[in-house]
Protein backbone atom coordinates (compact mmCIF):
# COMPACT_ATOMS: atom_id res chain seq x y z
CA UNK A 1 0.00 0.00 0.00
CA UNK A 2 2.18 2.28 1.13
CA UNK A 3 5.15 1.53 -1.67
CA UNK A 4 1.99 1.80 -4.63
CA UNK A 5 1.53 5.21 -2.47
CA UNK A 6 4.82 6.56 -3.23
CA UNK A 7 4.84 5.25 -6.38
CA UNK A 8 1.91 7.42 -7.84
CA UNK A 9 3.45 10.48 -6.02
CA UNK A 10 6.55 9.76 -8.07
CA UNK A 11 4.64 9.42 -11.05
CA UNK A 12 2.58 12.78 -10.73
CA UNK A 13 5.90 14.65 -9.94
CA UNK A 14 7.46 13.15 -13.23
CA UNK A 15 4.29 14.40 -14.79
CA UNK A 16 4.43 17.81 -13.17
CA UNK A 17 8.21 18.23 -14.19
CA UNK A 18 7.26 17.22 -17.80
CA UNK A 19 4.77 19.70 -17.75
CA UNK A 20 6.05 22.56 -15.94
CA UNK A 21 9.25 22.09 -18.31
CA UNK A 22 6.95 21.91 -21.89
CA UNK A 23 4.69 24.57 -20.66
CA UNK A 24 7.58 27.15 -19.68
CA UNK A 25 9.92 26.25 -22.98
CA UNK A 26 8.76 28.78 -25.45
CA UNK A 27 8.81 31.48 -23.20
CA UNK A 28 12.11 30.61 -21.50
CA UNK A 29 13.62 29.62 -24.84
CA UNK A 30 12.29 32.95 -26.45
CA UNK A 31 13.90 35.11 -23.98
CA UNK A 32 16.88 33.54 -23.40
CA UNK A 33 18.11 33.94 -27.02
CA UNK A 34 16.66 37.13 -27.31
CA UNK A 35 17.22 38.78 -23.58
CA UNK A 36 20.25 36.85 -22.61
CA UNK A 37 22.22 36.04 -25.17
CA UNK A 38 21.92 39.14 -27.29
CA UNK A 39 22.99 40.94 -23.98
CA UNK A 40 26.40 38.82 -23.80
CA UNK A 41 26.50 39.11 -27.55
CA UNK A 42 26.39 43.17 -27.38
CA UNK A 43 29.21 43.01 -24.22
CA UNK A 44 30.81 40.59 -27.00
CA UNK A 45 30.72 43.36 -29.91
CA UNK A 46 31.23 46.10 -28.11
CA UNK A 47 34.70 44.62 -28.15
CA UNK A 48 34.92 44.14 -31.99
CA UNK A 49 35.08 46.51 -34.95
CA UNK A 50 32.90 45.03 -37.10
CA UNK A 51 30.80 46.05 -40.44
CA UNK A 52 27.70 43.33 -40.44
CA UNK A 53 29.35 41.74 -43.08
CA UNK A 54 33.42 41.15 -43.45
CA UNK A 55 34.95 38.96 -40.24
CA UNK A 56 35.30 41.10 -36.88
CA UNK A 57 38.13 42.46 -35.80
CA UNK A 58 39.02 42.61 -31.72
CA UNK A 59 39.84 46.33 -31.09
CA UNK A 60 39.75 45.45 -27.11
CA UNK A 61 38.23 48.63 -25.33
CA UNK A 62 38.80 51.17 -28.58
CA UNK A 63 35.08 51.08 -28.59
CA UNK A 64 34.57 52.56 -25.20
CA UNK A 65 37.42 54.82 -25.67
CA UNK A 66 35.75 56.28 -28.57
CA UNK A 67 32.95 56.70 -26.19
CA UNK A 68 34.74 58.40 -23.80
CA UNK A 69 36.84 60.91 -26.47
CA UNK A 70 33.39 62.07 -27.64
CA UNK A 71 32.54 63.23 -23.79
CA UNK A 72 35.43 64.75 -23.48
CA UNK A 73 35.52 66.39 -26.77
CA UNK A 74 31.52 67.57 -25.63
CA UNK A 75 32.81 68.96 -22.38
CA UNK A 76 35.61 71.25 -23.69
CA UNK A 77 32.59 72.84 -25.85
CA UNK A 78 33.29 70.77 -29.52
CA UNK A 79 30.46 71.04 -32.03
CA UNK A 80 27.89 68.22 -31.83
CA UNK A 81 28.62 66.87 -34.73
CA UNK A 82 32.24 66.10 -33.25
CA UNK A 83 30.97 64.74 -30.32
CA UNK A 84 27.45 63.14 -31.11
CA UNK A 85 27.26 61.08 -27.91
CA UNK A 86 27.63 63.89 -25.11
CA UNK A 87 25.25 66.20 -27.42
CA UNK A 88 22.84 63.20 -26.93
CA UNK A 89 23.72 62.40 -23.46
CA UNK A 90 23.46 66.07 -22.10
CA UNK A 91 20.11 66.48 -23.89
CA UNK A 92 18.92 63.86 -22.38
CA UNK A 93 19.52 64.25 -18.87
CA UNK A 94 17.84 67.84 -18.89
CA UNK A 95 15.31 66.46 -20.98
CA UNK A 96 14.64 63.69 -17.75
CA UNK A 97 15.35 66.48 -15.57
CA UNK A 98 11.95 68.24 -17.07
CA UNK A 99 9.80 65.21 -17.73
CA UNK A 100 9.73 63.44 -14.29
CA UNK A 101 9.16 65.76 -11.97
CA UNK A 102 6.43 67.66 -13.82
CA UNK A 103 4.85 64.18 -14.85
CA UNK A 104 5.14 62.80 -11.39
CA UNK A 105 3.93 66.11 -9.96
CA UNK A 106 1.05 66.39 -12.64
CA UNK A 107 -0.46 62.45 -12.65
CA UNK A 108 -0.77 62.95 -8.08
CA UNK A 109 -1.80 66.51 -8.55
CA UNK A 110 -5.12 65.35 -10.71
CA UNK A 111 -5.11 61.86 -9.37
CA UNK A 112 -6.12 63.73 -5.87
CA UNK A 113 -8.72 65.96 -7.75
CA UNK A 114 -10.04 63.24 -9.67
CA UNK A 115 -10.03 61.20 -6.28
CA UNK A 116 -13.43 62.86 -5.04
CA UNK A 117 -17.23 62.38 -4.75
CA UNK A 118 -17.63 63.63 -8.01
CA UNK A 119 -19.63 63.00 -10.96
CA UNK A 120 -17.96 61.96 -14.27
CA UNK A 121 -15.02 60.19 -12.74
CA UNK A 122 -14.45 57.92 -15.29
CA UNK A 123 -14.91 60.60 -18.24
CA UNK A 124 -11.53 62.70 -16.67
CA UNK A 125 -10.13 58.92 -16.48
CA UNK A 126 -10.37 57.97 -20.00
CA UNK A 127 -9.90 61.77 -21.53
CA UNK A 128 -6.66 61.39 -20.01
CA UNK A 129 -5.26 57.95 -20.38
CA UNK A 130 -6.43 58.59 -23.84
CA UNK A 131 -2.60 60.02 -25.23
CA UNK A 132 -1.37 56.91 -23.98
CA UNK A 133 -3.06 54.52 -25.62
CA UNK A 134 -2.25 56.26 -28.79
CA UNK A 135 1.97 55.66 -31.01
CA UNK A 136 3.91 58.04 -29.63
CA UNK A 137 4.86 58.35 -33.20
CA UNK A 138 1.51 59.93 -34.30
CA UNK A 139 1.22 62.21 -31.70
CA UNK A 140 4.61 63.58 -32.86
CA UNK A 141 3.50 63.53 -36.14
CA UNK A 142 0.00 65.49 -34.75
CA UNK A 143 2.24 67.85 -32.43
CA UNK A 144 4.40 68.35 -35.40
CA UNK A 145 1.22 70.29 -36.90
CA UNK A 146 0.38 72.24 -33.46
CA UNK A 147 4.27 73.24 -33.17
CA UNK A 148 4.13 75.17 -36.78
CA UNK A 149 5.14 78.84 -35.94
CA UNK A 150 1.71 79.39 -37.22
CA UNK A 151 0.16 76.48 -35.31
CA UNK A 152 -2.35 76.07 -32.53
CA UNK A 153 0.02 75.82 -29.71
CA UNK A 154 1.44 79.55 -30.17
CA UNK A 155 -2.57 80.59 -30.87
CA UNK A 156 -3.09 79.18 -27.23
CA UNK A 157 -0.26 80.31 -25.61
CA UNK A 158 -0.41 83.93 -27.24
CA UNK A 159 -3.93 84.18 -25.61
CA UNK A 160 -3.02 82.85 -22.16
CA UNK A 161 0.39 84.47 -21.46
CA UNK A 162 0.41 88.32 -21.83
CA UNK A 163 3.38 89.49 -23.86
CA UNK A 164 3.89 85.97 -25.30
CA UNK A 165 5.68 85.83 -28.79
CA UNK A 166 5.11 83.20 -31.20
CA UNK A 167 7.89 80.33 -31.28
CA UNK A 168 9.54 78.92 -34.07
CA UNK A 169 9.60 75.81 -31.29
CA UNK A 170 10.94 72.78 -33.58
CA UNK A 171 13.33 75.10 -35.58
CA UNK A 172 14.49 76.89 -32.63
CA UNK A 173 17.57 75.24 -30.83
CA UNK A 174 16.53 76.99 -27.52
CA UNK A 175 12.95 75.44 -27.76
CA UNK A 176 12.91 72.11 -29.78
CA UNK A 177 14.04 70.15 -26.13
CA UNK A 178 11.22 71.56 -24.37
CA UNK A 179 8.62 71.30 -27.04
CA UNK A 180 9.58 67.36 -26.92
CA UNK A 181 8.95 67.47 -23.68
CA UNK A 182 5.79 69.12 -23.53
CA UNK A 183 4.85 66.28 -25.79
CA UNK A 184 5.92 63.91 -23.14
CA UNK A 185 4.52 65.27 -20.12
CA UNK A 186 1.32 64.82 -22.20
CA UNK A 187 1.62 61.45 -23.82
CA UNK A 188 2.39 59.97 -20.58
CA UNK A 189 1.36 62.39 -16.97
CA UNK A 190 -2.69 60.58 -17.63
CA UNK A 191 -1.21 56.81 -17.74
CA UNK A 192 0.59 57.56 -14.63
CA UNK A 193 -2.96 59.21 -12.90
CA UNK A 194 -4.70 55.96 -13.45
CA UNK A 195 -1.80 54.44 -11.14
CA UNK A 196 -2.04 57.23 -8.38
CA UNK A 197 -5.93 56.82 -8.59
CA UNK A 198 -5.62 53.16 -7.93
CA UNK A 199 -3.58 53.61 -5.54
CA UNK A 200 -5.18 56.19 -3.67
CA UNK A 201 -8.34 54.60 -4.03
CA UNK A 202 -6.73 51.48 -1.66
CA UNK A 203 -5.64 54.11 1.17
CA UNK A 204 -8.47 52.52 3.78
CA UNK A 205 -11.14 55.64 3.84
CA UNK A 206 -10.46 55.21 8.29
CA UNK A 207 -7.55 57.23 8.37
CA UNK A 208 -8.98 60.13 5.77
CA UNK A 209 -12.53 60.49 8.31
CA UNK A 210 -9.97 60.29 11.70
CA UNK A 211 -8.15 63.29 9.82
CA UNK A 212 -11.37 64.88 9.23
CA UNK A 213 -12.40 64.80 12.48
CA UNK A 214 -9.36 66.34 14.18
CA UNK A 215 -10.42 69.18 11.43
CA UNK A 216 -7.68 68.80 8.84
CA UNK A 217 -8.65 69.99 5.49
CA UNK A 218 -8.26 68.48 2.05
CA UNK A 219 -5.16 70.18 1.45
CA UNK A 220 -3.16 68.82 5.16
CA UNK A 221 -4.67 65.15 4.32
CA UNK A 222 -3.13 65.23 0.82
CA UNK A 223 0.39 66.17 2.32
CA UNK A 224 0.02 64.09 5.11
CA UNK A 225 -1.94 61.24 4.45
CA UNK A 226 -2.10 60.83 0.63
CA UNK A 227 1.66 61.40 -0.54
CA UNK A 228 3.09 58.85 2.57
CA UNK A 229 0.85 56.67 1.48
CA UNK A 230 1.61 56.41 -1.90
CA UNK A 231 5.65 56.36 -1.43
CA UNK A 232 5.82 53.16 -3.09
CA UNK A 233 3.81 54.23 -6.01
CA UNK A 234 5.80 56.94 -6.66
CA UNK A 235 8.54 55.51 -6.82
CA UNK A 236 8.00 53.15 -8.96
CA UNK A 237 6.15 56.09 -11.09
CA UNK A 238 9.51 58.02 -11.06
CA UNK A 239 11.63 54.64 -11.79
CA UNK A 240 9.56 54.25 -14.72
CA UNK A 241 9.69 57.39 -15.59
CA UNK A 242 13.17 57.43 -15.67
CA UNK A 243 14.26 54.27 -17.61
CA UNK A 244 11.19 55.59 -20.52
CA UNK A 245 12.73 59.45 -20.55
CA UNK A 246 16.61 58.34 -20.59
CA UNK A 247 15.55 55.94 -23.44
CA UNK A 248 13.70 58.40 -25.45
CA UNK A 249 13.43 57.66 -29.44
CA UNK A 250 10.12 58.12 -30.91
CA UNK A 251 9.40 61.78 -30.20
CA UNK A 252 12.87 63.08 -31.32
CA UNK A 253 12.61 60.83 -34.44
CA UNK A 254 9.81 62.54 -35.72
CA UNK A 255 9.93 66.01 -34.19
CA UNK A 256 13.84 66.57 -34.57
CA UNK A 257 14.41 63.97 -37.10
CA UNK A 258 17.57 61.11 -36.56
CA UNK A 259 20.16 63.91 -36.67
CA UNK A 260 18.48 65.50 -33.93
CA UNK A 261 17.47 68.97 -35.42
CA UNK A 262 19.02 72.45 -35.38
CA UNK A 263 22.28 72.05 -33.70
CA UNK A 264 21.62 68.73 -32.39
CA UNK A 265 19.11 70.48 -29.62
CA UNK A 266 17.12 67.35 -30.23
CA UNK A 267 19.12 64.88 -29.99
CA UNK A 268 19.52 61.60 -27.95
CA UNK A 269 21.67 58.92 -27.03
CA UNK A 270 18.68 56.44 -28.11
CA UNK A 271 19.30 58.18 -31.60
CA UNK A 272 22.74 57.61 -31.44
CA UNK A 273 22.74 54.42 -30.63
CA UNK A 274 20.56 53.64 -33.19
CA UNK A 275 22.76 56.22 -36.30
CA UNK A 276 25.63 54.09 -35.10
CA UNK A 277 24.32 50.69 -35.73
CA UNK A 278 22.82 51.46 -38.66
CA UNK A 279 23.87 54.52 -40.42
CA UNK A 280 27.81 54.57 -39.41
CA UNK A 281 27.71 50.99 -39.35
CA UNK A 282 29.90 50.13 -36.25
CA UNK A 283 27.60 47.66 -34.23
CA UNK A 284 30.75 47.17 -31.53
CA UNK A 285 30.94 50.96 -30.89
CA UNK A 286 26.61 51.21 -30.77
CA UNK A 287 27.04 48.25 -28.33
CA UNK A 288 29.77 50.39 -26.57
CA UNK A 289 27.29 53.24 -26.00
CA UNK A 290 24.02 50.71 -24.99
CA UNK A 291 26.46 49.60 -22.39
CA UNK A 292 26.88 52.84 -21.24
CA UNK A 293 23.68 53.82 -21.48
CA UNK A 294 22.48 50.86 -19.44
CA UNK A 295 25.28 51.48 -17.03
CA UNK A 296 23.26 55.22 -16.39
CA UNK A 297 20.22 54.21 -16.60
CA UNK A 298 20.85 51.29 -13.63
CA UNK A 299 22.83 53.88 -11.11
CA UNK A 300 19.91 56.18 -11.75
CA UNK A 301 17.35 53.95 -11.07
CA UNK A 302 19.58 52.17 -8.36
CA UNK A 303 20.39 55.28 -6.88
CA UNK A 304 16.49 56.60 -6.88
CA UNK A 305 15.41 53.87 -5.10
CA UNK A 306 18.44 53.16 -1.81
CA UNK A 307 17.10 57.15 -1.54
CA UNK A 308 13.18 56.53 -1.88
CA UNK A 309 12.39 53.31 -0.62
CA UNK A 310 13.20 49.84 -2.12
CA UNK A 311 11.69 48.63 -5.90
CA UNK A 312 7.95 48.10 -6.08
CA UNK A 313 8.29 44.61 -8.28
CA UNK B 1 -18.28 75.64 5.75
CA UNK B 2 -21.04 74.52 3.07
CA UNK B 3 -19.56 77.24 0.98
CA UNK B 4 -15.96 76.21 1.51
CA UNK B 5 -17.25 73.16 0.29
CA UNK B 6 -19.08 74.12 -2.80
CA UNK B 7 -15.87 76.66 -3.75
CA UNK B 8 -13.82 73.50 -3.20
CA UNK B 9 -16.08 71.79 -5.83
CA UNK B 10 -15.92 74.59 -7.92
CA UNK B 11 -12.25 74.12 -7.87
CA UNK B 12 -12.42 70.47 -8.39
CA UNK B 13 -14.17 70.50 -11.84
CA UNK B 14 -12.15 73.52 -13.07
CA UNK B 15 -9.28 71.79 -12.78
CA UNK B 16 -10.21 68.57 -14.11
CA UNK B 17 -12.07 69.92 -16.88
CA UNK B 18 -9.59 72.73 -17.71
CA UNK B 19 -6.86 69.44 -17.85
CA UNK B 20 -9.26 67.00 -19.99
CA UNK B 21 -9.47 70.03 -22.36
CA UNK B 22 -5.46 69.81 -22.55
CA UNK B 23 -5.53 66.35 -23.40
CA UNK B 24 -8.08 65.92 -25.63
CA UNK B 25 -7.59 68.88 -27.83
CA UNK B 26 -4.96 67.85 -30.01
CA UNK B 27 -7.09 65.11 -31.18
CA UNK B 28 -10.44 67.17 -31.26
CA UNK B 29 -8.05 69.35 -33.42
CA UNK B 30 -6.55 66.93 -35.80
CA UNK B 31 -10.41 65.34 -36.24
CA UNK B 32 -11.37 68.67 -37.35
CA UNK B 33 -8.80 69.52 -39.40
CA UNK B 34 -8.96 66.54 -41.19
CA UNK B 35 -12.00 67.30 -42.78
CA UNK B 36 -9.98 71.03 -43.76
CA UNK B 37 -8.04 72.25 -47.29
CA UNK B 38 -4.70 72.70 -45.80
CA UNK B 39 -4.93 76.27 -46.59
CA UNK B 40 -7.82 76.26 -43.71
CA UNK B 41 -5.81 74.22 -41.54
CA UNK B 42 -2.98 76.11 -41.31
CA UNK B 43 -4.98 79.12 -40.91
CA UNK B 44 -3.94 81.82 -38.69
CA UNK B 45 -5.84 82.71 -36.22
CA UNK B 46 -7.01 78.78 -36.13
CA UNK B 47 -10.80 77.87 -37.72
CA UNK B 48 -12.75 75.21 -36.21
CA UNK B 49 -15.77 74.84 -39.24
CA UNK B 50 -14.62 72.89 -42.06
CA UNK B 51 -15.30 74.73 -44.96
CA UNK B 52 -15.50 73.63 -47.79
CA UNK B 53 -15.76 69.95 -45.82
CA UNK B 54 -13.67 68.21 -47.79
CA UNK B 55 -13.07 63.98 -47.39
CA UNK B 56 -10.22 64.65 -49.84
CA UNK B 57 -7.52 64.30 -47.38
CA UNK B 58 -8.72 60.73 -46.27
CA UNK B 59 -9.12 59.88 -50.37
CA UNK B 60 -5.51 60.83 -50.74
CA UNK B 61 -4.68 58.69 -47.97
CA UNK B 62 -6.45 56.12 -49.80
CA UNK B 63 -5.31 56.52 -53.26
CA UNK B 64 -1.77 56.03 -51.89
CA UNK B 65 -1.70 52.31 -52.91
CA UNK B 66 0.42 51.48 -49.62
CA UNK B 67 -1.40 53.26 -46.72
CA UNK B 68 -4.09 49.74 -47.18
CA UNK B 69 -0.88 47.59 -46.81
CA UNK B 70 0.48 49.51 -43.80
CA UNK B 71 -2.78 48.61 -41.96
CA UNK B 72 -2.76 45.19 -43.15
CA UNK B 73 0.91 44.62 -41.68
CA UNK B 74 0.16 46.25 -38.80
CA UNK B 75 -3.01 44.39 -38.36
CA UNK B 76 -1.36 40.91 -38.76
CA UNK B 77 1.62 41.90 -36.48
CA UNK B 78 -0.40 42.66 -33.34
CA UNK B 79 -2.40 40.02 -34.44
CA UNK B 80 0.55 37.61 -34.13
CA UNK B 81 1.93 38.68 -30.86
CA UNK B 82 -1.50 39.21 -29.26
CA UNK B 83 -2.03 35.30 -29.91
CA UNK B 84 2.11 34.39 -29.03
CA UNK B 85 1.56 36.27 -25.71
CA UNK B 86 -1.92 34.87 -24.60
CA UNK B 87 -0.56 31.62 -25.67
CA UNK B 88 2.77 31.22 -24.44
CA UNK B 89 2.78 33.78 -21.56
CA UNK B 90 -0.59 32.06 -20.17
CA UNK B 91 2.12 28.74 -20.36
CA UNK B 92 4.45 29.90 -18.75
CA UNK B 93 2.71 31.87 -15.92
CA UNK B 94 0.63 28.64 -14.96
CA UNK B 95 3.74 26.77 -15.16
CA UNK B 96 5.54 29.14 -12.95
CA UNK B 97 2.55 29.63 -10.35
CA UNK B 98 0.88 26.06 -10.27
CA UNK B 99 3.82 23.60 -11.33
CA UNK B 100 6.38 22.02 -9.14
CA UNK B 101 9.20 21.24 -11.14
CA UNK B 102 13.27 22.09 -9.85
CA UNK B 103 15.17 25.17 -11.13
CA UNK B 104 11.26 27.08 -11.04
CA UNK B 105 12.41 29.85 -9.25
CA UNK B 106 15.47 30.69 -10.60
CA UNK B 107 14.05 30.34 -14.15
CA UNK B 108 11.46 32.57 -12.94
CA UNK B 109 13.64 35.46 -11.51
CA UNK B 110 16.05 35.31 -14.56
CA UNK B 111 13.03 36.08 -16.41
CA UNK B 112 12.31 39.01 -14.53
CA UNK B 113 15.81 40.40 -14.25
CA UNK B 114 15.25 41.12 -17.74
CA UNK B 115 13.03 43.75 -17.12
CA UNK B 116 16.04 46.00 -15.81
CA UNK B 117 17.48 45.47 -19.68
CA UNK B 118 17.01 48.53 -21.72
CA UNK B 119 15.62 47.44 -25.31
CA UNK B 120 18.59 49.32 -26.43
CA UNK B 121 21.39 47.00 -25.46
CA UNK B 122 19.88 43.81 -26.86
CA UNK B 123 18.73 45.92 -30.16
CA UNK B 124 22.03 45.48 -32.25
CA UNK B 125 22.19 41.74 -31.59
CA UNK B 126 18.78 40.72 -32.14
CA UNK B 127 18.85 42.51 -35.54
CA UNK B 128 22.26 40.51 -36.14
CA UNK B 129 20.24 37.23 -34.76
CA UNK B 130 16.69 38.14 -37.03
CA UNK B 131 19.51 39.32 -39.83
CA UNK B 132 20.98 35.63 -39.56
CA UNK B 133 18.05 34.15 -39.93
CA UNK B 134 16.95 35.35 -42.81
CA UNK B 135 14.46 37.12 -41.33
CA UNK B 136 14.84 40.98 -42.21
CA UNK B 137 11.88 42.96 -43.65
CA UNK B 138 9.54 40.33 -42.81
CA UNK B 139 7.03 40.48 -40.21
CA UNK B 140 7.25 36.90 -39.02
CA UNK B 141 10.90 37.63 -38.06
CA UNK B 142 9.75 40.78 -35.96
CA UNK B 143 7.18 38.88 -34.38
CA UNK B 144 9.95 36.43 -33.43
CA UNK B 145 10.85 39.08 -30.25
CA UNK B 146 7.65 40.49 -28.91
CA UNK B 147 6.07 36.59 -29.10
CA UNK B 148 6.30 36.19 -25.66
CA UNK B 149 6.83 38.94 -22.89
CA UNK B 150 7.91 39.10 -19.23
CA UNK B 151 5.37 41.66 -18.26
CA UNK B 152 2.71 39.41 -19.39
CA UNK B 153 4.15 36.44 -17.55
CA UNK B 154 4.20 38.13 -14.47
CA UNK B 155 0.72 39.22 -14.72
CA UNK B 156 -0.40 35.45 -15.52
CA UNK B 157 1.60 34.31 -12.93
CA UNK B 158 0.19 36.70 -10.30
CA UNK B 159 -2.69 36.16 -11.62
CA UNK B 160 -2.75 32.21 -11.67
CA UNK B 161 -1.24 32.66 -8.18
CA UNK B 162 -4.92 34.08 -7.08
CA UNK B 163 -6.90 31.44 -8.19
CA UNK B 164 -7.59 29.43 -4.45
CA UNK B 165 -5.47 25.71 -4.64
CA UNK B 166 -8.81 23.88 -3.72
CA UNK B 167 -10.04 23.94 -7.22
CA UNK B 168 -6.85 22.42 -8.89
CA UNK B 169 -6.80 19.89 -5.54
CA UNK B 170 -10.16 18.56 -6.53
CA UNK B 171 -9.11 17.84 -10.25
CA UNK B 172 -5.83 16.35 -9.54
CA UNK B 173 -7.71 13.83 -7.20
CA UNK B 174 -10.01 13.30 -9.99
CA UNK B 175 -6.97 12.17 -12.27
CA UNK B 176 -6.30 15.41 -13.96
CA UNK B 177 -2.97 15.70 -15.28
CA UNK B 178 -1.31 19.32 -15.18
CA UNK B 179 -1.63 19.93 -18.82
CA UNK B 180 -5.14 18.55 -18.46
CA UNK B 181 -6.27 20.94 -15.51
CA UNK B 182 -4.28 24.09 -17.68
CA UNK B 183 -6.77 23.53 -20.80
CA UNK B 184 -10.01 22.97 -18.90
CA UNK B 185 -9.95 24.83 -15.37
CA UNK B 186 -7.14 27.35 -15.56
CA UNK B 187 -7.86 28.92 -19.04
CA UNK B 188 -11.24 29.29 -18.67
CA UNK B 189 -11.09 30.78 -15.18
CA UNK B 190 -8.25 32.98 -16.45
CA UNK B 191 -10.63 35.23 -19.23
CA UNK B 192 -9.87 38.55 -17.27
CA UNK B 193 -6.28 38.34 -17.20
CA UNK B 194 -5.67 37.11 -20.66
CA UNK B 195 -7.77 40.14 -21.95
CA UNK B 196 -6.06 42.51 -19.71
CA UNK B 197 -2.76 41.03 -21.81
CA UNK B 198 -4.33 41.11 -24.77
CA UNK B 199 -5.56 44.59 -24.90
CA UNK B 200 -1.83 45.90 -23.65
CA UNK B 201 -0.38 43.52 -26.26
CA UNK B 202 -2.54 44.94 -28.85
CA UNK B 203 -1.54 48.50 -27.98
CA UNK B 204 2.15 47.95 -27.45
CA UNK B 205 2.48 45.99 -31.40
CA UNK B 206 0.27 48.27 -33.07
CA UNK B 207 2.32 51.77 -31.40
CA UNK B 208 5.33 50.01 -31.97
CA UNK B 209 8.31 51.99 -33.95
CA UNK B 210 11.51 51.34 -33.38
CA UNK B 211 11.32 47.36 -33.79
CA UNK B 212 9.39 47.85 -36.94
CA UNK B 213 11.67 50.41 -38.16
CA UNK B 214 15.08 48.55 -38.00
CA UNK B 215 13.66 45.37 -38.91
CA UNK B 216 11.65 46.27 -41.81
CA UNK B 217 13.14 47.46 -45.02
CA UNK B 218 10.69 47.90 -47.85
CA UNK B 219 8.04 50.27 -48.11
CA UNK B 220 5.78 47.97 -48.29
CA UNK B 221 6.55 45.79 -45.42
CA UNK B 222 6.02 48.79 -43.05
CA UNK B 223 3.78 49.34 -40.32
CA UNK B 224 1.52 52.36 -39.68
CA UNK B 225 4.00 53.90 -37.51
CA UNK B 226 6.95 53.64 -39.75
CA UNK B 227 5.27 54.28 -42.82
CA UNK B 228 3.36 57.36 -41.47
CA UNK B 229 6.78 59.13 -40.51
CA UNK B 230 8.63 57.27 -43.78
CA UNK B 231 5.57 59.37 -45.72
CA UNK B 232 6.68 62.73 -44.09
CA UNK B 233 9.90 62.23 -43.88
CA UNK B 234 10.54 62.42 -47.86
CA UNK B 235 7.53 64.77 -47.85
CA UNK B 236 5.05 63.24 -49.97
CA UNK B 237 2.68 65.19 -49.53
CA UNK B 238 3.72 69.25 -49.41
CA UNK B 239 0.33 69.85 -47.26
CA UNK B 240 -0.15 68.21 -43.59
CA UNK B 241 -3.81 67.42 -43.81
CA UNK B 242 -3.40 63.79 -45.35
CA UNK B 243 -0.84 63.17 -42.29
CA UNK B 244 -3.46 64.26 -39.98
CA UNK B 245 -6.09 62.48 -41.32
CA UNK B 246 -3.69 59.45 -41.47
CA UNK B 247 -2.48 59.75 -37.69
CA UNK B 248 -6.37 59.46 -36.77
CA UNK B 249 -6.95 56.75 -38.84
CA UNK B 250 -3.69 54.65 -37.17
CA UNK B 251 -4.65 55.46 -33.90
CA UNK B 252 -8.66 55.03 -34.37
CA UNK B 253 -8.80 51.35 -33.38
CA UNK B 254 -6.58 51.88 -29.91
CA UNK B 255 -8.46 54.49 -29.37
CA UNK B 256 -12.30 52.77 -29.90
CA UNK B 257 -10.76 50.11 -28.01
CA UNK B 258 -9.64 51.60 -24.96
CA UNK B 259 -13.06 53.72 -25.20
CA UNK B 260 -14.79 50.56 -25.41
CA UNK B 261 -12.81 48.45 -22.91
CA UNK B 262 -11.12 51.08 -20.60
CA UNK B 263 -12.01 49.55 -17.54
CA UNK B 264 -10.72 46.24 -18.44
CA UNK B 265 -7.42 48.13 -19.44
CA UNK B 266 -6.90 50.33 -16.80
CA UNK B 267 -7.80 47.12 -14.32
CA UNK B 268 -4.64 45.57 -15.97
CA UNK B 269 -2.57 48.27 -15.98
CA UNK B 270 -3.37 48.78 -12.22
CA UNK B 271 -2.27 44.81 -12.14
CA UNK B 272 1.00 45.23 -13.99
CA UNK B 273 1.90 48.69 -12.34
CA UNK B 274 0.08 49.04 -9.38
CA UNK B 275 0.54 46.87 -6.43
CA UNK B 276 2.82 44.39 -6.38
Amino acid sequence: MHFSFSSIYEKTKTKELIAGLALVSVAVLLNMVFGYFAMAFAFYLSFFKWDYIGSMKFVGLSNYKIVFEDIIRGIHGAPYLLSPFYTGLKNILIYTAIVVPIQTFLAIVLAAFANQKIKGQQFFKVSYFLPATTSSVIVALIFVWLFMRNGFINYILTHFIPGFQPIDWLNNRNYLLLAIAMVAIWGTSGHFMVSFLAAMQAIPKEIYEAAMLDGAGPIKRFFYITIPMLKPMITYVVVMGLIGALQMFDLAWVMAGANGGPGGAGYTVALDIYNEAFTRIRPGVAAAKSWVLFAIIFTTTYIFQRKYGRAVR
Amino acid sequence: MNIKKISWLTITYLVLVAFALVYLMPFIRSLVASFMTWEQASKYPPEWIPNPFTLDNYRKLFRLELFPRWILNTSLYAGIIVAGNVIFSSMAGYAFARLRFPGRDALFSALLSLLMIPMFVTLVPNYIIIYKLGLIDNILGLSLLGLTNVSSIFLMRQYFLSISNEIFEAARLDGCGPIKSFFYIALPLAKPALGAIAVYQFLGSWNAFIGPLIFLRSPENFTLPVGLTFAFHRSMWTEYTPIIAGSLVASAPTIILFIVLNKYLIRGIVVTGGKG
